[in-house]
């Protein structure tokens, strides 16, 4: 998947913790996480408000796009 | 230009995850629903063929050892019999062919029992359903195959004219059971796909 979250670097900007930011968007920790390290298939817009309320920043912040080589052929499951 | 962020008030959103969207409280069973009668029927049959299974292997082994001396066995097809000397290899082969007969269903129902058991979880959509349901095609293949190949050779070799042996046409009924079973196990592989993207959607 070629789009990237980049909250590890708005959490540190905010000087805010995963788990603060969990417990203010409403999500756990554990999702958060698999957000935070690319292995999510999709993000619903209600969680991409609630991210953006609670970090004060753009979805266009929080999120990026990245092709690389492979990105191409990466979506196909099974 | 950025709106200033209003104070909290101390109001949590929502937790949307997969786990929850998979409302694993939800039951299936209520009293009299013809989910808690599929359950009744199912646990009642596993006893039974667990049963009838049991009884049958251990005839089987008893097999090996009892005395057949001028034991003859009727084979008829209702109208016509013709009686022919029990020999072991005759007893065994009928034995064991009963016991593979009950213990092949007796298998499938243990896998619909470990599907069933995941949808009153609320969660039938696993990958384990897909591999229990191509195992119970599987089995309903060798069952069907060799209860044909069975009459047959009973209808070829021990009571000729007087069994029929199975025709292709008789073969229609169990073969359409298999494929309907095949695709389920293909839409429940998509289910389960479906299901992984719902827990990765954030």
């Amino acid at each position: 998947m070629a789009i990237r979250v980049q909250l590890d670097r708005i959490l540190a900007e905010r000087r805010m913790s995963l788990t603060e930011l969990a417990d203010r968007v409403g999500v756990t920790v554990a999702n958060l996480s698999i957000l935070k390290t690319g292995k999510a298939r999709a993000v619903r817009f209600s969680t991409l408000d609630a991210l953006c309320r609670e970090l004060d920043c753009q979805p266009g912040d929080l999120l990026a796009h990245e092709p690389g080589p492979g990105d191409a052929f990466d979506d196909s499951e099974d | 230009m950025r709106l200033p962020k209003p104070p909290s008030i101390g109001i949590r959103a929502p937790r949307l995850t997969g786990t929850s969207l998979r409302t694993p409280n939800l039951r299936t069973l209520g009293p009299g629903s013809v989910s808690s009668l599929l359950k009744i029927a199912l646990d009642v049959a596993y006893v039974l063929l667990a049963l009838i299974t049991g009884v049958l292997l251990l005839l089987w082994v008893a097999s090996i050892f009892i005395p057949l001396d001028n034991l003859n066995v009727t084979v008829t097809d209702g109208d016509n019999g013709r009686q022919i000397p029990l020999t072991r290899p005759l007893l065994l082969f009928g034995v064991g062919a009963m016991t593979a007969y009950f213990g092949g269903f007796l298998m499938i129902l243990r896998g619909l029992r470990k599907i069933f058991r995941t949808l009153t979880l609320g969660d039938p959509f696993q990958p384990d359903n897909v591999r229990r349901l191509r195992q119970i095609g599987l089995i309903l293949a060798i069952v069907t195959g060799g209860v044909w190949l069975a009459q047959g050779l009973v209808a070829a070799r021990l009571a000729p004219g007087v069994m029929e042996p199975q025709g292709v046409s008789d073969l229609l009924t169990p073969v359409f059971s298999i494929l309907v079973v095949f695709v389920l196990a293909e839409v429940f592989r998509e289910g389960a796909r479906l299901r992984r993207e719902s827990e990765l959607t954030i």
